[in-house]
């Protein structure tokens, strides 16, 4: 517990982080919705359907629209709607629901993003100080090539993981499991279990990948395999605590879900109402993005917290020449 | 066997007698409704263990033509699963059937052995083979014809007895078992009709229904004693036996089918439904234990199909009605079968989403528009099924306005509503999306079993519902009931073809409506009218306004064209629509607003809407910038989802 608390007290505390990755996520967005927006605005363009899909939802036009677009246009659906969005995306998770490739490059993008600043961001959290932008990009940096060797190791175990262990499960053992079943709720729950199997797969792998992230930034280490490593024999060490602090991080990630779930804005108007709407969405992102960077903050608590050495980190914190003239200076 | 016949015949004149007061209670009707040509005394026994069926059957048939039969023609459908080879899996395999056909096992196949056949107390079993009319597919035994040794003469009966064997499959089409419960339909050998030009008597497809005589179905089945049975018609009898079952004898009178079902599953459930000048009908409901809180819902939209479907068309005439809410996985639902029917609704069920009431009311409406209008499923698809497309969205938006749009997520389990979406009778309620997306796939006069099977479905089921809803808001809803209810009581219990209804048609509505079918029935042509072109310019103290309307389709239909002047004035122009554009000017004081094609939304066979109207204060872009908005929302939690795993 005091992990976790600590983990939100260090990324209250790094208010620019949030702010920052959630720009990160707007700005890979942004590009899309615009070319969402363009392909919306042709197809509309002067017809008086725009009225009432400007007033609310004009489900035909929808419908219209849905069967002329391409690209990513195929994502306009009414599921984007308040709530809609979200559980349209944690079903396609849960249910590996394949995606338009324009919105897996948009993905791969921001993952990519992610590494990129991953070794800066829980540098910052295990510093517990200010690192300032120098220090963060410094971090991010040195990291990104690690990490991106620990991508592949990741990418490895999710592509088995969603590409063999999901249709094993759901593609095969779920179909023999309910062939003879006539009870949907029997079924439901067969189902429900089986997201369980998957999701405890999902969170392990992704518990480890977490700890090797953070062993990697506070331990200055180089190879990621070794990192993984000590990820896992940090996790049986400390299996109750790590377990523990997981689920306490996945319980704050379901309070923002149910949380949208009550405030999340339904298809209304334009004008001030559309952009107080894009604000409670925006609200929504930046709680989603605080619950990740707890996830890393209080798992890098807890293994410091471990070790006994609150702030320790192995690599000196960078530094930037003091001033221009060093640049000068000759061997 | 004399004894028999005996009790057999006074229980039928005790039935004869109550009948006229209760044919909800004795499946008797006096008088009789229909021919009567088809008639069918049928024994079968079911073991729930190995799946298997042991029927026999006495067929009383009479041959109501002007030609004599040289041969008896009989469905024995399920020989369509008996394999991969047949018509029906051939087809299916076009609509992406293939790969489940290919899981089956083999105990999940089905199959049809006829035994032994009698005609007019002669065997005739080594005689019999099967024949292939539509496709000479040499595989496909859905058909068997038996040679007759003399001829039945126009007027002339024969008895018909016939033994068989039929294992039952993993549900097919509708019909089969998953665990313990079994729905069992198009199950004994059944004759074809028999047309003034021969058999009508066609293989089974993928992509279209039955077509039979009526007649009297008394039927006696046998199935483990504690299994509530659930049959067409009304149960008279139910004797248990020494062995641990019980015999179910179901009687029905003036039908065309029989199909039944059984499972110790079932919760069954009564209500009546009443009303000041239809009959009364007995309702019962055959309910999976996880629905038990959804009785009320099943019985509420068979109500409103008896009151709205009576109060239109015609009345039901049965007394009774039986409605099947199928198990889970069993892919039971959805289908019409005479006074009984399948609904289908799910565990989660919220309130103001049309599930169940949308398949039952749907399914309910066929006891009307297939179960008393018989017509051809095989040929003539659209004739019930798009008529009852209509209908059900006709009856919906009477009684469960507004219903909203329910998307289901993590494996289709968990339902969301979208309180914004409220589904419209015309564009939802009849299907408007898949008839845009398949608008020319086939030419409906086409045969129905000829239609490709992936797309068929949108012109029998979504074109016609369409149709008639245009014809209702270009003719008036008056005009339109008069049609269906002339066409109705003219045609109830007997077998009416398209131009049957055509015929009606023009006739009560005193014009002539043959170029409109020619464009709906006897094409694939699609209808899209809209704005080509709209602007207003100052010459002088006046705004010189121009309108370019244009036929973008091939169909022709007159419309409206609105045109809207910012000080508030409208003109009206009526376009017959038959040229590829017209132009419109005017010269007012003040510019134009808006033109709009057919502003009251007569034409719903239009594919593109978006096109129809032209304004000169265009919304386009607030309302893109609105929906981008929130697709970036969407996209940002998408994005969100995946860096989780980082």
């Amino acid at each position: 517990m005091s992990a976790w608390r600590d983990g939100i007290r260090r990324v209250n505390a790094a208010p620019a982080v949030l702010v920052g990755v959630w720009a990160l996520t707007l700005l890979v967005s942004l590009p899309l919705g615009v070319v969402m927006r363009g392909m919306i605005a042709r197809h509309l363009g002067r017809s008086q359907a725009a009225e009432t899909a400007a007033s609310g939802v004009n489900y035909d036009w929808m419908q219209e629209f849905a069967e002329q677009a391409s690209g990513v246009g195929v994502t306009f659906k009414p599921t984007i709607i308040g709530f809609g969005a979200v559980l349209d995306n944690l079903s396609a998770f849960l249910d590996n629901t394949p995606r338009p490739t324009v919105i897996v490059a948009a993905a791969s993008a921001y993952i990519v993003l992610w590494i990129l600043l991953a070794g800066g961001i829980i540098d910052r959290y295990a510093r517990d100080r200010a690192t300032h932008a120098y220090g963060f990009f410094a971090s991010s940096g040195v990291f990104f090539f690690r990490f991106l060797r620990l991508a592949a190791v990741q990418w490895i175990v999710y592509a088995v993981l969603f590409g063999s262990i999901h249709p094993l499960l759901f593609e095969r053992l779920y179909p023999r499991l309910i062939h003879e079943m006539s009870v949907e709720r029997t079924a439901f729950f067969t189902r429900v279990a089986l997201y369980l199997v998957f999701g405890i797969l999902v969170a392990g792998c992704t518990m480890i990948f977490d700890y090797a992230k953070v062993r990697a930034v506070v331990e200055d280490r180089r190879s990621m395999l070794g990192a993984i490593a000590g990820a896992l024999g940090f996790i049986r060490r400390n299996a109750g605590a790590a377990v523990l602090l997981f689920l306490l991080n996945f319980a704050l990630f379901a309070i923002v879900v149910g949380l949208y779930a009550l405030v999340a804005p339904s298809a209304g108007g334009t004008g001030l109402s559309m952009w107080l709407a894009f604000a409670i969405g925006q609200v929504y992102v930046a709680a989603r993005l605080w619950v990740k960077l707890t996830f890393w903050a209080s798992e890098t608590a807890l293994f410091q917290e471990r070790l006994a050495h609150a702030g320790y980190v192995a690599r000196p914190e960078p530094t930037w020449p003091e001033s221009p003239a060093a640049d000068a200076i000759q061997p | 066997m004399r004894r028999a016949r005996l009790t057999l015949f006074v229980f039928a004149l005790a039935g004869s007698t109550v009948a006229r007061a209760q044919p909800g209670t004795t499946g008797a009707l006096t008088p009789p409704l229909s021919p009567r040509n088809a008639n069918y005394t049928i024994t079968a026994h079911l073991d729930p263990a190995t799946r298997t069926i042991t029927g026999s059957e006495v067929i009383v048939w009479r041959n109501i033509t002007a030609t004599p039969a040289t041969d008896l023609q009989f469905h024995l459908y399920w020989n369509a699963w008996k394999n991969t080879r047949s018509t029906f899996m051939r087809e299916a395999a076009l609509s992406g059937g293939a790969a489940e056909a290919a899981s089956r096992s083999a105990d999940e196949w089905a199959r049809i052995d006829v035994t032994t056949v009698t005609i007019g107390g002669a065997d005739r079993t080594s005689s019999k083979r099967f024949i292939a009319p539509d496709d000479e597919n040499a595989n496909d035994e859905t058909v068997m014809s038996v040679p007759l040794t003399q001829p039945v003469s126009p007027g002339g009966s024969t008895r018909i007895e016939v033994a068989w064997t039929a294992h039952v499959p993993r549900t097919f089409a509708r019909t089969g078992a998953i665990g313990n419960f079994f729905f069992i339909a198009q199950w004994f050998p059944k004759l074809g009709v028999l047309q003034d030009d021969g058999w009508n008597c066609h293989q089974f497809h993928a992509g279209t229904e039955f077509f039979s005589d009526f007649g009297v179905y008394d039927v006696a089945l046998t199935v483990p004693t504690g299994w509530p049975l659930g049959a067409t018609g009304v149960q008279r009898e139910r004797r248990d036996n020494a062995d641990g079952t019980t015999t179910h004898r179901y009687y029905q009178e003036d039908v065309h089918d029989f199909a039944w079902t059984t499972s110790p599953d079932y919760l069954e459930r009564t209500a009546r439904f009443e009303h000041p000048s239809l009959p009364a009908v007995e309702m019962r409901l055959l309910l999976q234990p996880e629905h038990a809180s959804q009785a009320g819902r099943h019985f509420d939209a068979t109500r409103t199909t008896l009151k709205y479907y009576g109060e239109w068309f015609g009345a039901y005439p049965y007394g009774h009605i039986t409605i099947v809410d199928p198990a889970y996985h069993s892919d039971a639902g959805g289908m019409e079968y005479p006074t009984l029917f399948t609904a289908g609704t799910r565990w989660l069920a919220p309130p103001r989403v049309a599930t169940p009431e949308g398949v039952a009311v749907h399914e309910a409406g066929h006891q009307f528009w297939y179960g008393m209008v018989a017509t051809n499923e095989f040929e003539n698809a659209w004739m019930d099924e798009g008529f009852n497309t209509f209908s059900t969205a006709r009856a919906i938006a009477q009684v469960y306005d507004p219903n909203y749009l329910a998307l289901r997520y993590f494996g289709g389990f968990v339902p969301h509503l979208f309180k914004d979406i409220a589904l419209s009778r015309e564009t939802e309620g009849n299907r408007r999306a898949g008839y845009r997306r398949d608008a020319k796939s086939d030419v409906p006069s086409t045969p129905s079993y000829k239609y490709f099977p992936a797309t068929g479905g949108s012109i029998t089921y979504n074109k016609t519902a369409l149709w008639l809803n245009t014809m209702e808001r270009w003719l008036g809803w008056p005009t339109l009931q008069r049609i269906m209810s002339t066409y109705f009581e003219k045609w109830k219990f007997a077998h009416p073809k398209p131009d049957d209804f055509f015929e009606v048609a023009t006739t009560v509505a005193g014009r002539d409506l043959d170029p409109f079918f020619d464009e709906v029935y006897r094409s694939s042509n699609v209808f899209d009218y809209g704005v080509q072109a709209l602007r207003s310019t100052r010459e002088g103290d006046q705004y010189h306004t121009t309108v370019v309307i244009r036929r973008y389709g091939e169909a022709l239909f007159p419309v409206e064209l609105l045109v809207t002047f910012t000080n508030g004035e409208h003109v009206s122009e009526h376009w017959p629509g038959t040229e590829r554009w017209k132009i419109y000017t005017y010269d007012r004081l003040s510019p134009a607003l808006s033109a709009q094609v057919d502003p009251n939304r007569v034409l719903l066979l239009d594919v593109d809407f978006t096109n129809n109207s032209m304004t000169l204060e265009p919304k386009g872009g607030p309302a893109a910038t609105k929906w981008s908005l929130k697709w970036t929302v969407w996209l940002q939690d998408a994005l969100l989802s995946w860096a989780a795993l980082l």
